[in-house]
């Protein structure tokens, strides 16, 4: 059956067993890929797929089912399952679901034509071969892939709310290979947006550049430096310490902020923004995971809290109003919290000079391992980077295979200056990170 | 979950433009999750996963499309789709298809649907609460009980029809210690490709207390030092290293397109001549185990290294087309909404003959990893990366303060080379390893081992 003659199952299934609190949050999906290696098509994939979350609030607790199977028997097993999973939890925290009839900012229209299938191909054949003929170094295992994607959810509860939200996405991803004969090294890069309009001839040159920029280079010199970390780097580290900014870790004594909104958490330079409407962010939203309102917000304001994230339930724990920031990781995750798009201020100065400030020091443009190496309850980071060394205020010898160690709750305190060049590297999806490259003064590197 | 008559016709339509092979993979799986955070059960979830999807290979080309309708019209579009993208062609093949039963390697006791929440909660409380109760200084413990019922059918044009039921059970408690306003974690989660009766053999207040104790050793220790030093690395999970060093860079997934370190190696000596690494997914039960692989291709007990002479990689029907080489039932996939790649099981470095007290004493200076973290490698380059949970100083071979906050970073070429010492406890970790085909449970394992020389991350 379709999906809104499943719901209809739903709702006759609720009203048969008395439920009269519940919501359905449906989320469906479809895109294409085609990727290029060495100067053919090798892979191309297409999927649909889609799923629906059941919540129903029973006896003051709120139970979960999901399912992609839209059947009349996967609907009356959703409100049993729900129910049942409701009446076994012990959490006393009162749960909601959100009222109808609130106002939502308008998204403005971003769509753009996708592409069709023989447009992928095409696109995906010229960029690989745009990216062979972007430096001699590029040798086979060079990918190039390309994308659309369509996405749309929609959010139904017994409270009036019925919302809906679509988007789209198309883009390329590319990785370049190279080798001198000795070593390889690679790197990616990514752009989304209209496919005609996006210059391949400067991504591949990128993706090319980048990599063999890391053929050589040495080892860092173990010991204690100024740090800048570029925008990719600070991006990656900041969404790996975006669990910190939750309500819901520090309700629950995940995160050390707790208890310090309104109080300066940071340098008086720093500036933290949540702007779930980002021009860059492809995917911006309206509402969140619970079909509130979302807003733009300053976190930290020069250096101060100003506020945490919060959705309905950390809000009403802590006697305040949802911020809007609710999230499902997909339809079937529990809500949680996240930022829409969250991003450092630009500073004052430029990069060039950001190097002066920083007079000898580590530039570090490349973090890895940070699912590992970060930990988002003690702020603690050990993670391989790369980069440059950083001679007399200018980038000097490219360093590899070295660590750069710190506590994430010091980093924010400890932020000297931050450039006027921010940028949102990975922005896909609804939570994106940015960040202006920004020197960090007293971390430390491992290596020689 | 398809019926045989289907199958055959969806097949007949994915072939029809001239692929050289198709298969279906349909799937019905049942997550079930239980957990608990402030010593309350906050939260139950039961989620279905199902759907199908339709791949066809032509020489050296893969297309796959996949959907949620698994009715016949909804895989006969798959298949149409999968069809065109291919391009022009007429069909080259019949198609007869057998069905085939493996039999189960992995046998359950008690399927987990079977136990009510009630009973499971009771056993997730005995390990959240020894947790909780262990010391003062625990400030926080958040617990999850996780089972999942995975049920797939592959079908291919080699008149492949058969089905498999893989049940795993997983717990996870994650605790934090706070000291003087400082907050450290410690976490135990291990899973079996069993039922509840996982819990029989694994007691679950050892979960619990395994979390806590670490979290605790973690709040008083100090920062690790940075530097180059030898490194003692725990059995267990500490097989991290040779998964992240050296393991994804024996996939087929990277070594078939040259993005791989130990392309073009076999035969060779790659590692030290202690090292005889191994990825089964026959082992009975073990979180990594499989029957058949995601193409249908029985498990078996791969000798990778052996002895530092590279014997085999890991491969999968399609990268070995390109390689000129069989299956090794290593193809994986999270569900059928991702395509299928060479994948790891259970993969462990075999028992050496040196023993535990004497790789400490053999350490003048240098790092003991107990308990391995996660961490991440670019198999082009070999650079890997992963954290240590619990470590301690070795001073004058013998094991002194706790340090925390370390890394291990280098090349995994480099550091196979340098595993001179290999213990004899061999034990097994569990873990989801993350790819291009999704988030699927491994098993990474190893005795204690030695590593001469490696680069510690610390302050």
């Amino acid at each position: 059956m379709d999906y809104e003659l499943f719901k209809k199952a739903v709702i006759a299934q609720c009203e048969a067993m008395g439920i009269e609190d519940y919501e359905l949050y449906y989320e469906t999906g479809a895109n294409t890929s085609i990727g290029v290696f060495g100067h053919e098509i090798n892979d191309f994939a297409s999927s649909e797929a889609g799923g629906v979350c059941f919540r129903c609030i029973a006896g003051g607790k709120i139970g979960y089912a999901s399912t992609q199977s839209f059947s009349e028997e996967q609907a009356k097993n959703l409100v049993i399952w729900a129910a049942d999973s409701a009446s076994v939890l012990e959490s006393e925290e009162k749960v909601f679901l959100c009222d109808g009839g609130q106002t939502y900012e308008p998204l403005e229209d971003r769509a753009y034509p996708l592409p069709s299938t023989e447009e992928l191909a095409a696109c995906a054949l010229d960029t690989q071969e745009k990216l062979y003929a972007a430096n001699s170094a590029v040798v086979d295992g060079s990918q190039t892939q390309v994308l659309k994607e369509t996405s749309e959810i929609a959010i139904y509860n017994s409270r009036g709310l019925d919302l809906h939200y679509e988007n789209q996405v198309a883009g390329i991803v590319v990785s370049a290979v190279v080798s001198d004969g000795t070593e390889m090294a690679d790197s990616y890069e990514i752009k989304l947006g209209e496919l005609s309009k996006l210059d391949t001839a400067a991504i591949t040159a990128k993706a090319a550049g980048d990599a063999v920029q890391k053929l050589g280079g040495n080892v860092a010199p173990t010991g204690q430096y100024p740090v800048i970390f570029n925008p990719d780097a600070m991006s990656s580290l900041l969404g790996t310490f975006s669990s910190i900014f939750s309500s819901e870790n520090t309700q629950k004594g995940l995160s050390r902020l707790g208890n310090l909104e309104g109080q300066m958490v940071a340098a008086p330079c720093v500036t933290l923004i949540d702007d779930p409407f980002h021009k860059e962010n492809p995917s911006p939203r309206n509402f969140d995971g619970e079909g509130c309102p979302t807003h733009c917000k300053n976190v930290i304001e020069n250096g101060r809290l100003n506020t945490l994230l919060y959705n309905l339930k950390t809000a009403a724990v802590a006697g305040k109003k949802t911020t809007g920031n609710a999230c499902k990781g997909d339809y079937a995750s529990s809500v949680s919290i996240s930022p829409f798009t969250m991003y450092l201020a630009n500073g004052s100065c430029t990069e060039e000079q950001l190097l002066e400030k920083a007079g000898n020091g580590v530039y570090i443009n490349s973090l890895d391992g940070l699912h590992a190496g970060a930990n988002p309850v003690s702020g603690d980071f050990s993670l391989q980077s790369a980069g440059f060394m950083i001679e007399n205020g200018k980038k000097t010898d490219y360093v590899k295979s070295f660590t750069v160690a710190g506590n994430f709750y010091q980093v924010l305190k400890d932020i000297r200056a931050l450039a006027d060049n921010c940028k949102l590297p990975y922005a896909m999806g609804s939570t994106a990170f940015g960040s202006p490259s920004v020197l960090v003064d007293g971390l430390s590197i491992a290596g020689k | 979950m398809i019926s045989r008559e289907i199958c055959q016709r969806v097949l007949h339509k994915a072939v029809s433009t001239g692929a050289d092979y198709a298969e279906i993979f349909a799937e019905n799986t049942v997550n079930h999750s239980i957990r608990m955070i402030a010593s309350k059960v906050d939260a139950i979830n039961d989620a279905v996963v199902a759907g199908a999807s339709v791949r066809v290979y032509k020489g050296l080309r893969s297309v796959m499309a996949s959907t949620i309708d698994t009715s016949e019209a909804g895989l006969l579009r798959c298949a149409e789709q999968a069809a065109e993208a291919l391009g022009q062609g007429s069909a080259q093949i019949d198609i007869v298809l057998k069905e085939r039963l493996f039999g189960d390697i992995h046998p359950i006791k008690i399927v987990p649907s079977s136990m009510s929440n009630k009973e499971k909660i009771g056993v997730l409380k005995e390990a959240y609460f020894a947790a909780r109760e262990y010391d003062p200084c625990i400030s926080q413990v958040s617990g999850t009980l996780l089972d999942v019922d995975h049920n797939i059918l592959i079908a291919s044009t080699e008149g492949l029809y058969a089905q498999d039921r893989q049940i795993r059970t997983r717990m996870a408690i994650s605790a934090v210690a706070e000291v003087n306003g400082e907050s450290q974690t410690g976490s135990c989660s291990p899973g079996r490709r069993m039922g509840m009766e996982m819990f029989d053999t694994i007691d679950p207040k050892g979960i619990g207390l395994k979390a806590a104790k670490q979290a605790v050793i973690m709040a008083g220790a100090g920062y690790c030092p940075a530097g180059v030093m030898p490194v003692a690395i725990g059995n267990g999970f500490g097989g991290v290293i040779f998964h992240e060093a050296c393991g994804h860079s024996l996939e087929a997934s990277a070594v078939a397109y040259g993005q791989s370190q130990f392309t073009g190696k076999l035969g060779q000596k790659i590692a030290n001549e202690k090292v005889t690494a191994i990825d089964d997914g026959t082992i009975p039960n073990a979180w990594g185990s499989i029957n058949i692989d995601d193409e249908g291709t029985p498990a078996q007990k791969n000798v990778l290294i052996e002895k530092g002479v590279l014997k085999s990689y890991m491969i999968d029907k399609f990268n070995g087309r390109r390689m000129g080489m069989a299956s090794t039932g290593s193809s994986r996939r999270q569900s059928y909404a991702y395509t299928p790649t060479s994948r790891m099981t259970n993969t462990y470095i075999a028992a050496g003959d040196d023993k535990n007290e004497d790789i400490i004493a053999s350490m003048e200076y240098g790092l003991f990893a107990k308990q391995m973290g996660g961490g991440s490698v670019n198999p082009t380059t070999g650079e890997f990366n992963f954290a240590v949970n619990e470590g301690y100083i070795v001073r004058n071979g013998k094991i002194c303060e706790p340090v925390r906050g370390a890394s291990l970073v280098g090349k995994g070429s480099d550091v196979i080379m340098n595993i001179d010492m290999v213990g004899s406890d061999l034990d097994m970790g569990q873990g989801m390893c993350g790819s291009s085909s999704g988030s699927i449970p491994t098993n990474v394992g190893q005795p204690m081992i030695r590593v001469s020389s490696i680069t510690v991350g610390g302050r």
